[in-house]
Order: structure tokens, then sequence, then C-alpha cells
């Protein structure tokens, strides 16, 4: 019995190790991506993205709304982690939900892993995400500013 | 016995895989650009569209970049240094002096002024221990990066970071009022470097950042609107808010229309938009601008 405790102490203790040490890192993920976001970037925010498979209908799945600033230039970096079935690409669309630019390119079927975008009009703009061909797969978004 | 065991070890587990983030769910709410959103109608927003406004809003260093890229130089005498965490008795007033002290560390940080930095992290570390989300900095590391100037990028996004999780931490705990006021504190601090700058370098793109922010203020306010009754401190910051709001309530954007064009530079794309905004912003209407965000800002940091 005075074992079974002192089991059930030590899985306690090393849980809420396990528990501090989550809450504390960061993901490793989001931490290569950045990593990658170029020499003068300046890291302004990240989007997990994490879908399932979906159908090709075009629409991206994974939506967030975001500020962008007129005489900024903003530069959005796509990874995907090792294991996704999917590549991750971006849409930006205006508040007339017009696209603005995407990282998919129909014409030549090219996708860009990393788009510079000369914001010249401040506004609330709607970043979607989604896989190429509505792919499962899990990946970083990253927005960050540079130099224009 | 071991049964019994057993049970509170299974408790204890989901207790603590419960604790953990969520990852972030997408959204796809808008509000109308109508800047007289009803209080009532503000009241009903759902959580995710409050996650969605508060997502947008939280970035405590994009006006620091812009002072950084216009050449402005740096000044300590904008910091809210007078900050004393140990007189911020309500976790109303913490919360606030988080977000402006989150926009001050990222006014630093971005300057590489790092050696300040540590001081104010200190302020930090105590406030945000306060309202319980201390373990969202890793203070230690923050340190380290803040005393060793050469990674000043894996320094910016841990700060960054560390916001961001706290904001999400307390939205998804039923303490979205804090998140709120962090919220508040960084914009307005923001807004208080940017008009104290104006003053001084009157560059026309900063003077049309100032205006812009009219954009925001709106998604500010409903962020606030289910709290206004809250209690009276909170009132208080949303009668500020509406003190602000009123200085901006001439300005005028005005948008012109294009197709963006894009082009490949070394294999990345580049998008250059052609569509434009113009800020319609009398001086007067920045005097009022930079009279009232001085104002809210002296009161919010002051002691008493």
């Amino acid at each position: 019995m005075t074992s079974m405790k002192k089991i059930l102490f030590i899985l306690m203790v090393a849980c809420s190790s396990c528990m501090l040490v989550n809450a504390q890192s960061q993901d490793p993920l989001v931490s290569s991506c950045v990593m990658n976001i170029g020499d003068g970037a300046k890291y302004l925010k990240d989007f997990k993205v994490q879908l399932g498979k979906g159908t090709d209908t075009g629409e991206l799945r994974y939506k967030e709304r975001m500020s962008l600033w007129k005489n900024t230039k903003y530069r959005f970096t796509m990874c995907n982690d090792a294991n996704s079935q999917g590549q991750l690409i971006i849409t930006i669309k205006d508040e007339n939900n017009s696209v603005v630019l995407s990282s998919y390119d129909e014409k030549s079927g090219k996708i860009y892993s990393s788009i510079d975008f000369v914001c010249n009009r401040s506004g609330i703009y709607q970043i979607c995400y989604d896989f190429y061909r509505g792919e499962a797969g899990l990946g970083i978004g990253v927005v960050s500013m540079v130099r224009k | 016995m071991k049964d019994k065991l057993l049970i509170i070890l299974l408790i204890y587990l989901s207790i603590g895989f419960s604790c953990r983030n969520t990852s972030r769910k997408s959204g796809d709410f808008f509000f109308p650009e109508n800047d007289a959103i009803p209080l009532e109608e503000a009241e009903k927003l759902s959580a995710e569209a409050i996650a969605d406004i508060s997502r947008n809003i939280a970035s405590p260093v994009e006006m620091a970049n812009l002072l950084l890229m216009l050449d402005v130089p740096f000044s300590s005498s904008y910091l809210a240094s007078s900050i004393d965490p140990n007189k911020r008795a309500t976790a109303n007033e913490k919360a606030l002096a988080l977000g402006i002290l989150g926009a001050d560390l990222g006014y630093l940080n971005m300057y590489g002024m790092t050696g300040t930095s540590v001081n104010m992290l200190s302020s930090i570390k105590k406030l945000s221990e306060e309202i319980s989300v201390g373990q969202f900095f890793d203070f230690e590391t923050i340190k380290r990066l803040s005393l060793n100037k050469n990674d000043l990028d894996s320094l910016l996004f841990l700060s960054i970071d560390s916001y961001t999780q706290i904001d999400e931490y307390l939205r998804n705990n039923d303490r979205g009022h804090l998140s709120a006021l962090m919220i508040i504190g960084v914009w307005l601090e923001g807004q208080y470097l940017a008009t104290q700058v104006v003053n001084e370098y009157p560059d026309p793109i900063l003077r049309d950042r100032i205006g812009e922010q009219k954009i925001i203020l709106n998604d500010l306010m409903l962020l606030a609107a289910p709290y206004c009754n809250r209690d009276p401190q909170f009132g208080n910051v949303c009668d500020y808010l509406e003190e602000i709001k009123s200085a901006f309530r001439g300005v005028n954007i005005t948008f012109t229309m294009g197709d963006p064009i894009s082009e490949e530079v070394n294999g990345a794309l580049v998008v250059t938009q052609t569509e434009t905004s113009e800020v319609e912003m009398t001086d007067q209407q920045l005097e009022e601008i930079i009279a009232v965000t001085k104002k809210v800002r002296d009161k919010l940091i002051s002691d008493d």
C-alpha cells in the first residue's frame, strides 16, 4: 500500500512538472518557422493551422481578422509540419471580400512559402489559410514586418 | 483502496490536461463599419467574436516599429515608468498596467534598449503573477535575451508570444474583462507613444497612422462593451474610450480603388497594393486626439 502511495506521489510530481514545462515552453514548429522569416523581419504574430481533410472547393477554412496598416511591408511565411499531408496556403481578402493576395498561383500551379505584401490601404483584412486542395495538415502562418 | 487512488490519479491527470491551452479556432465574424454599435448589441457578442477582435488588436510592437522605420530617436520620457505594481490594488488595475507596460516593453525591445527592459520586466512579472498569469512569461529566458543584445528577434517573439498566451488564457478562463483591459492598455500606450512623438516629429505617415486608429477603435469599444457595467473601474475605462472616440468623430478615411500588382523577386512573391487609403484630419482634430490620449493615459497610469 505504501509503495502504491509512493508511485502515486511520484506520478503527481512528474505530471506537475510536465504541465509547468508545457505552459512555459514554445511550440517548436512556431519557433522554427519564426527563425525562417528572414533577416530584418520583425515577428508580429502567428497562426497555428490544424485541419482535417476537407473538400477542394477553393474556399479556405481557417479565417482570422487582422488589421494591416498603410506604409507597411508585411511578410507572410508559411511552414508545414514534417508530418503534414497538405501544404499550407494563404489568401488575404479585404473588407469587400476581394482577394488581395494568394500564395497559390493558379496559372503556374506554384505555391509560395513566403509573400511580401506592400500595404497601401489601412483596414481590417481577412487572413485565410488552408492546405492545398483541402488536404489535412498542420502548419504555421507567421506574419512579420519588413523594412520597405 | 487501490481503485480510489487510481480514481484520484485519473481526476488529477484530467484536470492537468484540461488546463492546457486549446489550439486557436477559426472564425469568420464580421462587424459593420458603422461606428455606433449599440451597447446591447455588443453585449451579445459570442466568445469567438470577442476572440477574433482580441487577436486582431493585440500587438504591442507595431507602433514602435513604425517609429523605428521613421528613424525617430528613442526617448525614455514616453515610458510609463511611474507605474508601481505595488500600488495597483485591483485585478483590473493590474491587467491594464500589464498592457501599458507590454507596449513599453515592445518599444524598448524594438529599439534594442534591453537594459531598461530588464527593469520593466520585474514590474511585468509582479503584475502578471498577481493576476495568476505569470506562468506564461518565461522571465528567465526573456531576461537572458534582454541582457544578450544579439538575439533581439527571439526576445521580441518571446515577449509578444507571452502576451498572446496570456490574452488567450484569460479569455478561455472567464476572465475576458482582464484580457480586454490588457488589450486596451497595449493600444492606449501605443497611441500615446505615437501622439507624443508626432508633437516633436510631425511626420505625415505617423500622423496618418494616428488618424487610422479610428478603424480599430470601434473594435476596441466592442471588446470593452460587455464589461462596462461590471464595476465602476471598468465603467471609467469605457467612459475614457468614449472620450477618445469623440475626438475621432470628425476624422475621415477615404479609399481609392486599384488592383494589386504581383511580381516574383528572387523566388518570393511580392504583392504591392495599388488601392490606397487616405486620412482626412485637421490639425485641430489631431491636437484634440493628442490631448485626450494624454489625459486618459496619464489618468490610467497614476496611482491615485
